[in-house]
């Protein structure tokens, strides 16, 4: 029988030992899946290695792709962090891609100084009102927030379907719905950087959420308070914290920057309102948090290893054989191994041999 | 409208009630088996996508449906296995191993789907058709109703008194609702809680995967992505709004499926509202029950809180 | 002579610390041996061995002078070993009979009652055990569930019966009757071991071991021993168990409550009509049996709970139903009793901990950042001031003993508060010098003008520091007594639900 003890303190080299095996694992795991397929495993990686990193083209779009997870995954930080299970990101890069459409017809002609950031503005701000919904059920009903947020995400879902197919959003015209809206106009792309036509300015935006993510969780009384929560909520409501507006701030900071995901995705990436290509990046975004360690530094290089993936998976694509879905597969089989990894780290396995 | 119309219209309504009862109820029932045993399983979702899958993928591949309904409930238990490992020996948060059990499936699903139809047209399979017991289904309106269902739905009618015969008459049951209550009260008389907790959460689990398992076979002829649709999360509210126990979490099951029921209805008649507000509305119900429902007192006192001797 | 068990040379480490060293002990059949000595000594970690919850690292226990292998509880069960937990495992939503019988039955699928319920009846009625064997322990007093955990062991047919702490939750009464039901086992030949660190309950006993430091210091006969020679073994150097508390006349009073009542989850009253006051100079210790709303009072007192009725005034102004910031912030300091739940935040750094609650204060921060420079020094100066034992101020407090996390709480509370402390149970689970230090810690803030509330469940505590005492039953105050014209007995008496009238209507009068 197999035993976990905890140890008396993790070191460093063991904590890294563990999550390296995790990733050795995770990838054998997923060449196990590739070759169920019948396709040359090697081949694959390749084929992911080169579409992640092989070309200034091929790391544009793993920016690119890395963009929303990074958002995504630091919004999954701050909550988890004080221990809010919040699953609503799903729903609010919708709710953000919604509410940034909307801004988009209301300040329209604006001049793109002020254009841009008010439309983000526009989609934080519905993606906040959707986590201050969950955060008043938590409060004041007591509501799980896991499940909650999942049902608000359903109804985001039916939301968006309503107002493409149906509502007032929808492309007319032909005589089948497309459950989209109409193209945005031209000036209401994200500029792009470095005259690339994908490259679009939105892939700044992560890394400096990151930094300031990074730097309030560990050198403001907000920070300070979100940990305490996390450890000891108890504790903290003796001293005087007010536990409900706490969670309140944490679940609408971390609905604004998942929104803003679905905001560049939209300005950025899709140039109009669809669902398909937002649909999964919420629960991608828990992925990549989690694997980050959920710490703002080491979510980035999350996000940036899956979003070279799904790069990558875009060019492996043309060589055929291997199903797309290849990505979120892998990243379900990473979680599994990092959530192993992140025990093995604390404890130390006693393989108990049976005594007669 | 005619009497006629309006009586076929009911009959119609609740038959169908009966019948998208069926997977919730099994899932359920195994869901509570697992939660009383202490374990707060959320990858509800992922268990019933998998089982769901399953049977999807060994009904076109065997054509037999019996052999799928075997195949879910062997990959719900699996999953169950998972869980466990995760929650009972590495004492991971249950939520956590919940969420990362569900991005697990519904991602390997997938990609086991599209591996498994490699780029061709979809195969289809003929699902389970009505059974009507003799005598029983002639009697007016409850005939239809109740008597004239699948094969399955009758067997998950009976699995609600079966689960609770477990639960309280049962010895197993009374270690089960200890593990959920108190587990060192076990581990003081030297029994093994988490030997009891695989086995609670296997057995739940494998109910849960049936429930995925008969939502393939029941109701659809193809496999989608998402295709469990969020029932899991049903489910687990359904749990919540039980106080788990077993006649309450009937009564939860019954009210979400009559709601979808009449959803599918109202569109059918012609209702002039967006089918996507009929679609929202069991999670409109939900968050609308868990508001109301602030004490639960049947919830067990150490749920999702892992067992350690310390 | 033959013994009942005996452990040789048991030694049991636990993540390099050393519990048990080196440790022999020995059981004689019908006789009640005492297991003495402070908190952390290693006396549930033997017993612990004992019962095969843990496995000792070296070391062999004999049953009647053979040697046996205990792995787990069900070998220690089967070999006639039982032991009563300090915190009773009990499923509280269960009945007795349930409680009893969970895990035992060994075939069939249905669950077998009348079976055990004949059974028990006959062991019930051979102790004189009054118990409904179908009530649900929540229903039941504490002394009764303790029965139940008793009655648990002699179902499984136990010999050697092991009591941790057995009357650490009970009334003077109640362990009266425990004695008299543990004096019957062995009288029938049962062989009891007593594991406490209480002196009246060793002197019960027919032998007793001493322990400190996890090594066995001495194993003496009862009747040929002392209390003062005990109390010596348990620490190693000569106690006085009395601090010195000069005469204070109170000043100006600080705190009043008034007709306090508070309720429960369930809406159960867990306050009732509480009246006390408090003055500078003064402290006003809380006697009675844990749970009979010494927490919940504490609770109510600085903010964390709403009272139902009633009013607290703190320096004249009206405070009933403030919360925790405007307590805090008016001056009121708090020493939780569940120190590493509610006090401290085990994963934060001693640094941090200091600054709890006050993280926001503008003497901590730089900007809209914490001034990590002015928290880490002040951080250590508090480290000194309060002899801390810790290697720096960025060790996670939850590393550290009960007692120097203790010192945290007490370092930051007394460093922000200013009129009233609220000490809740300070020196439970601590070492003989630790509790001397926060003595006399309390005392000197009496002295520079504090008003202090102090509960204890060491009736000896309150007698060294109270000014007056005021003794709670189920949420009620019984009375309050002037610790120098009581006696133990007095106040013991109304711990158990006697109302002292002429204590308590003195109290009214002079307040």
């Amino acid at each position: 029988m197999i035993r976990f003890e905890r140890r008396i303190e993790a070191t460093a080299l063991w904590t890294a030992a563990s999550f390296a095996m995790a990733v050795a694992a995770g990838l054998a795991a997923s060449a196990a899946l590739i070759a169920t397929t019948g396709a040359d495993v090697l081949q694959v990686f390749g084929a992911l290695l080169e579409g992640a990193a092989g070309s200034p083209k091929a790391l544009a779009t793993t920016l690119v792709k890395a963009t929303p997870l990074i958002l995504t995954g630091l919004a999954t930080v701050i909550a988890f962090r004080a221990q809010i299970w919040s699953i609503g990101q799903e729903g609010q890069v919708l709710a953000g891609a919604m509410g940034g459409y909307l801004g988009a017809q209301l300040l329209a002609g604006l001049p793109p100084l002020l254009f841009f950031p008010g439309v983000l503005a526009f989609g934080m701000a519905a993606g906040m009102g959707l986590g201050w919904i969950a955060a008043v059920l938590r409060n004041r009903f007591a509501v799980n927030e896991i499940i909650s947020t999942v049902m608000l995400n359903y109804l985001v879902v039916y939301l968006l379907s309503w107002l493409l197919q149906g509502g007032p959003w929808g492309e007319t015209g032909g005589t089948i719905s497309y459950q989209q809206s109409p193209m945005l106009p031209g000036e209401a792309f994200l500029p792009a950087l470095f005259g690339s036509s994908r490259l679009h300015a939105g892939v700044l935006l992560p890394f400096l959420a990151a930094a300031i993510c990074a730097l309030v969780m560990s050198r403001t009384p907000l920070g300070y308070e979100i940990r305490g929560l996390g450890y000891n909520p108890e504790a903290l409501r003796h001293k005087g914290v007010n536990i409900g507006r706490t969670v309140t701030v944490i679940m609408v900071a971390s609905a604004a920057l998942a929104a803003l995901a679905g905001a560049i995705e939209l300005f950025g990436v899709a140039h109009r309102l669809r669902a398909d290509n937002l649909l999964g990046l919420g629960y991608a975004g828990i992925i990549v948090g989690m694997i980050g360690g959920l710490s703002p530094i080491g979510t980035v290089f999350a996000g940036l290893f899956f979003g070279g993936l799904a790069s990558g998976a875009v060019y492996m694509r043309v060589l055929g054989d291997v199903p797309a879905s290849l990505v979120p597969a892998m990243q379900g089989i990473t979680l599994f191994f990092f959530l192993c990894a992140g025990v093995l780290a604390r404890y130390r396995v006693v393989m108990k041999v049976a005594v007669q | 409208m005619s009497q006629l119309f309006q009586e076929a219209i009911i009959v119609s309504l609740l038959a169908s009630t009966i019948r998208i009862m069926t997977p919730l109820l099994f899932s359920s029932m195994g869901e509570l088996i697992t939660q009383r045993a202490g374990i707060w399983n959320m990858g509800v979702e992922g268990t019933m996508l998998t089982g769901a899958f399953t049977a999807y993928l060994v009904a076109t591949a065997t054509g037999s449906l019996w052999l799928a309904v075997l195949a879910a409930i062997v990959a719900g238990s699996l999953m169950g296995i998972v869980i466990a490992f995760m929650t009972a020996t590495l004492r991971v948060d249950h939520f956590i191993a919940g969420l990362g059990l569900n991005l697990l499936a519904g991602g390997l699903t997938l990609y086991c789907f599209q591996g498994y139809i490699q780029g061709r047209a979809q195969p289809t399979f003929s699902g389970f058709q009505d059974v009507a017991i003799p005598l029983l289904s002639d009697i007016p309106f409850v005939g239809p109703v109740l008597f004239s269902q699948r094969a399955l739905t009758y067997l998950a009618l009976i699995a609600v008194p079966a689960v609770w015969f477990l639960l309280y008459r049962s010895r197993y049951g009374l270690e089960l609702r200890c593990l959920g209550e108190n587990p060192k009260a076990l581990d003081v008389k030297g029994l093994s809680v988490s030997a009891r907790q695989y086995a609670a959460v296997m057995l739940g689990s494998a109910l849960t995967g049936l429930g995925g398992g008969f939502l393939m076979l029941g109701f659809s002829d193809r496999f989608l992505a998402d295709f469990t649709a969020g029932r899991g999360w049903i489910v687990v509210v359904a749990l919540i709004a039980g106080n788990w126990k077993p006649r309450g979490v009937l009564i939860a099951v019954t009210a979400f499926a009559f709601l979808e029921s009449l959803a599918t209805h109202l569109q059918v008649v012609g209702a002039q509202v967006p089918h996507q507000l009929l679609l929202a509305l069991p999670y409109i119900a939900s968050i609308g029950l868990l508001m109301g429902l602030r004490f639960r007192s049947g919830q067990p006192a150490r749920l999702g809180v892992p067992y350690t001797r310390e | 002579m033959s013994t009942a068990l005996r452990v040789e040379g048991l030694t049991k480490r636990f993540a390099g610390v050393i519990a048990n060293d080196n440790v022999d002990f020995d059981l004689r059949p019908g006789e009640i041996h005492c297991l003495f000595g402070e908190n952390g000594a290693g006396k549930s970690t033997l017993s612990s061995c004992i019962f095969g919850f843990y496995r000792p690292d070296k070391g062999e226990i004999l049953l009647r002078d053979q040697p046996v292998h205990i792995a787990s509880p069900i070998d220690a069960i089967r070999h006639g070993i039982g032991m009563v937990h300090q915190h009773f495992v009990l499923v509280p939503e269960f009945t007795v009979l349930e409680n009893i019988i969970v895990g035992t039955q060994r075939s069939g699928w249905r669950l077998n009652a009348a079976g055990a319920r004949q059974k028990l009846r006959a062991i019930c009625d051979g102790y004189g055990i009054d118990i409904d064997l179908d009530a649900y322990v929540w229903e039941l007093p504490v002394g009764r569930q303790q029965w139940v955990e008793i009655l648990k062991t002699l179902y499984l047919d136990a010999q050697i019966l092991i009591l941790d702490e057995p009357t650490a939750v009970l009334t003077p009464g109640e362990s009266r009757i425990l004695f008299d039901i543990v004096r019957k086992m062995c009288a029938r030949g049962m062989s009891i071991i007593l594991i406490t660190h209480k002196l009246a309950e060793v002197m019960q006993s027919d032998r007793v071991t001493v322990l400190r430091k996890g090594r066995v210091v001495a194993t003496l006969d009862t009747p040929e021993t002392s209390p003062d020679e005990l109390a010596r073994l348990m620490v190693g150097r000569d106690v006085s168990f009395t601090v010195t508390k000069p005469d204070l006349e109170p000043g100006e009073t600080v705190l009043a409550v008034e007709g306090l009542s508070a309720r429960g989850f369930w809406g159960d009253p867990v306050l009732r009509d509480v009246s006390f006051s408090v003055a500078r100079h003064e402290i006003l210790g809380i006697a009675g049996v844990a749970g009979n709303g010494q927490k919940e009072l504490f609770e109510v007192l600085c903010g964390v709970r709403r009272p139902a009725a009633g009013s607290i005034r703190f320096k004249g102004e009206e405070v009933a139903g403030m919360s925790p910031r405007s307590m805090m912030d008016r001056g009121v300091g708090h020493i939780p009793d569940d120190r590493f739940r509610e006090g401290l935040v085990p994963e934060f750094s001693v640094a941090e901990n200091v600054v709890l609650g006050w993280q926001r204060s503008p003497k901590y921060r730089n900007g809209p950042l914490m001034d990590n420079k002015a928290i880490g020094g002040l951080a250590r100066e508090m480290i000194a001031e309060y002899q801390i034992a810790t290697r720096d101020e960025l060790v996670a407090a939850g590393k550290l003993s009960g007692g120097n996390a203790q010192k945290i709480i007490i370092a930051r509370e007394f460093l922000h508060a200013s009129g009233l402390v609220l000490a809740n149970q300070p020196t439970r689970g601590l070492d003989v010098g630790v509790i001397e230090y926060v003595q006399t810690q309390l005392l000197k803030k009496r002295a520079e003008g504090f008003a202090i509330v102090l509960a204890s469940e060491e009736l000896s505590d309150l007698f060294n520091l109270a000014d007056r005492i005021a003794v709670m039953f189920k949420g009620e105050v019984m009375g309050i007594v002037d610790p120098r014209t009581t006696t133990v007995a007095e106040i013991g008496v109304m711990m158990a639900g006697r109302r002292n009238e002429a204590a308590a209507s003195k109290e009214r009068v002079s307040a």
